[in-house]
């Protein structure tokens, strides 16, 4: 067993390493400041002058295939670059990449919509959740009735990320009450690229995390039937697929942050004296310092190896579901650990750790909760679908 | 127009750096090492002047232990067309002097003797002496051309501009020549991802001394002729003087300005 990485991703991830220290920290105290004036901590145009200066070096669309103008990495490499990302709280991010679902649109969908996506000049967002319908997804009841060459959608999304900037929807609703509400949710639910111009309104929601999610209300909203996506009724599956994505993706980010906390606690633990002595020798500091590093490294391995089994084209499912639990889980404690450690300044706005702490929340609650995550483990095992021995057997 | 960069690899500036207790040299095992970012610059007037002309080849060289291998691949990553790695444990210890030597002698063997011309940064970031430039243009016979903060190469000779603390002189020299860069004239370019891609596939010269017929006793430590007597880690930061305004806190301020000598 080989656990080293290759020339390729060394090479790569040094680059945005590199990237990352050079282009992205140094905004660091620029994001802080604004924040404390309630101010939008990465304004969208500097946000597009750095993925500008990335995508000139070609770093663009790290998941987008090379035939739709991406790189085409690996998910082991999208992980690697995430992490590296992730050591900064700037919310930068490469341009270039799309909601996986539009590459399954057809021809003029994806020259309407997935193109555009990528490069840019358009911005998505993907709408399932409703005030009544979060973990159980199956619950939602915005509908779309056909009249004629027409649907007509009612109803209300709640939590949708980017809601407000967005100019089209990814819209999941019933299409076969019938069907629905028996249950057979894999041909009563049908997703809908919606224009905002068609008409469907949004509504900002306040977050404890930097930007908030929008509420939206569709209210005799008119498509043709020609804004499905995929198959009539076959939506409840590609919500799925949407959702299920990249798993292994979030909790490598909130990875790259712990490491940096953890590098930041230790610096701040070296120079910090109390009763004589650096808190660093203390041994409560130690083993706060010793169980993030350990959890880190379980984490690491965690998400590599989903993202591993995603390139071999195994069932990464399970795999990628216990990263995102152990991920949200872990570094919610390491956060709150490596704060504790900052004592009196972890708590303040001077240092991003509060930021941190506010933003790994979300970890624990979005694209599936730590109960829907062991919910769905705990279901894979006892019906003998997945073995406790892993990917190894 | 054939170039020759000459590349450093230094420890990061960004970690810890120390000494080896055992022969006061630089403790290149601690910390990670790179590209010496001002050696950058250098490789990026090279790419510059050959995309201008259309033609020509660069040409990374450098010095160092296997590691170094790590600065040549990021000098063809941003668009360099080969390498030279001089690497032979006779070398660790090595001077200004010494390394100019076999400097000189690589630039010779990789330019079958008539180099074109030869470009360096203004200084490591580690050792920061800035004399090596000096000492190679000396051994290859060519003129040196320092300190350049901007670069045109022209019909056969090669004019920089040089700023000093009150003129900028413009100096011109005739091909070949060697010209070191500062840190003023380009902005260097990321590798692309392509060209991380490609470097690769480049071509990489490993020589050892034998090859550019050097013997181990004209380098190395104990052919140097400066040496690190003794080392001390920096004494930490003093404790600020805090300046509490009761009214004349302004004028405490400039005294404090003009006695450190900053007014
Ligand atoms: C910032 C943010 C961005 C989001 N972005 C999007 C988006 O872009 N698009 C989108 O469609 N949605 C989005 N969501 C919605 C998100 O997916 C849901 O919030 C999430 O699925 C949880 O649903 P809920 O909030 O309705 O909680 P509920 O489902 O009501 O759950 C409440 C609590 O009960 C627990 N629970 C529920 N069922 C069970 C069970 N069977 N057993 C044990 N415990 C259970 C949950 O784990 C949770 O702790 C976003 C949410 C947030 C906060
Ligand atoms: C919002 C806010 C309001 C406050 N209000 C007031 C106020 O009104 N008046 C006032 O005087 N102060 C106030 N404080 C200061 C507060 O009491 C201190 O922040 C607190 O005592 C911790 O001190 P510190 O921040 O210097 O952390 P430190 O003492 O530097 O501690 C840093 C970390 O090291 C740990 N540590 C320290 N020593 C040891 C040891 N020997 N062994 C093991 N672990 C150790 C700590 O538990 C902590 O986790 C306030 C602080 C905040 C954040």
């Amino acid at each position: 067993m080989d656990l080293s990485l290759t020339d390729d991703e060394r090479d790569i991830r040094q680059w945005v390493r590199t990237f990352v220290e050079k282009e992205v920290m140094p905004l660091e105290q620029d994001v802080l400041a604004r924040e404390r004036r309630h101010e939008r901590g990465l304004p969208p145009e500097e946000l597009k002058r750095l993925q500008d200066t990335a995508r000139e070096a070609g770093f663009f669309g790290v998941l987008t295939p090379e035939e739709y103008g991406g790189m085409g990495l690996s998910a082991v490499m999208a992980a690697l670059v995430e992490v590296e990302l992730g050591r900064s709280f700037v919310p930068f991010r490469f341009a270039g990449d799309a909601d996986n679902i539009l590459f399954h649109a057809n021809e003029a969908q994806q020259e309407e919509y997935l193109r555009p996506t990528i490069e840019g000049t358009r911005k998505s967002c993907f709408a399932i959740t409703e005030p009544g319908a979060g973990s159980d997804a199956r619950a939602i009841r915005t509908s779309a009735r056909r009249e004629g060459d027409e649907w007509v959608i009612n109803g209300e999304k709640t939590f949708i990320t980017g809601g407000v900037e967005a100019d089209f929807v990814m819209v999941f609703a019933v299409t076969d009450p019938e069907a629905h509400k028996e249950g057979r949710t894999g041909e009563s639910v049908t997703c809908f690229l919606v224009d905002r111009d068609r008409g469907w309104t949004s509504q900002q929601i306040d977050t404890m995390g930097e930007w908030g999610p929008a509420a939206l209300v569709f209210d005799d909203v008119r498509v043709p039937h020609s804004a499905i996506l995929g198959e009539e009724g076959k939506g409840f599956a590609l919500a799925m697929q949407w959702i299920g994505k990249g798993r292994y993706l979030l909790p490598a980010r909130a990875l790259g942050g712990c490491e940096r906390m953890v590098e930041m606690a230790m610096e701040w633990a070296r120079n910090r004296v109390t009763f004589g002595k650096p808190i660093a020798e203390r041994q409560a500091i130690q083993w706060m310092i010793a169980d993030s590093a350990t959890e880190i490294e379980a984490l690491r391995w965690l998400v590599l190896s989903a993202a591993w089994q995603v390139d071999e084209g195994r069932d990464s499912r399970q795999a990628q579901s216990m990263a995102k639990l152990f991920g949200g889980v872990k570094c919610n404690e390491i956060v709150d650990r490596m704060l504790q450690v900052h004592g009196g300044m972890g708590y303040t706005r001077e240092l991003p750790l509060e930021r941190w702490y506010r933003e790994l929340r979300l970890l624990r609650i979005y694209e599936g909760t730590d109960e829907i995550q062991r919910r769905t483990l705990a279901r894979n095992l006892l019906k003998g679908h997945v073995s406790v021995r892993g990917h190894l057997g | 127009m054939n170039i020759v960069v000459c590349v450093k690899y230094v420890p990061d500036s960004q970690s810890e750096r120390t000494f080896q207790e055992s022969d006061n040299t630089v403790d290149r095992e601690a910390t990670d090492g790179l590209l010496s970012e001002l050696d950058e610059y250098a490789v990026e007037e090279a790419l510059k002047i050959v995309e201008a002309r259309g033609g020509g080849e660069v040409t990374v060289l450098t010095v160092g232990p296997a590691a170094a291998a790590d600065a040549i691949k990021k000098a063809l990553q941003m668009g360099a067309h080969r390498g030279v790695h001089v690497q032979d444990d006779a070398i660790h210890g090595s001077d200004a002097v010494a390394t100019s030597l076999v400097l000189a002698e690589a630039v010779k063997k990789a330019t079958d003797g008539s180099p074109e011309l030869v470009l360096t940064g203004m200084a490591s970031t580690d050792g920061t002496m800035g004399v090596v430039p000096a000492m190679m243009a000396e051994r290859l016979g060519l003129p040196q051309v320092t300190y350049a903060s901007e670069l045109t190469v022209g019909d056969g000779t090669v004019t920089i501009r040089r700023d000093g603390d009150t003129a900028s002189e413009t100096v011109e020299a005739s091909l070949p020549a060697l010209v070191s860069v500062t840190d003023q004239i380009n902005e260097p370019r990321y590798p692309s991802f392509k060209g991380i891609m490609a470097a690769k596939k480049k071509p990489v010269d490993t020589w050892s001394l034998a090859d550019l017929g050097l013997e181990a006793s004209q380098v190395g430590l104990d052919a140097a002729w400066t040496t690190v007597v003794t080392f001390a880690q920096r004494p930490p930061r003093a404790q600020g003087q805090i300046v509490t305004d009761e009214g004349e806190g302004g004028a405490k301020l400039a005294e404090f300005l003009s006695a450190q000598k900053f007014l």
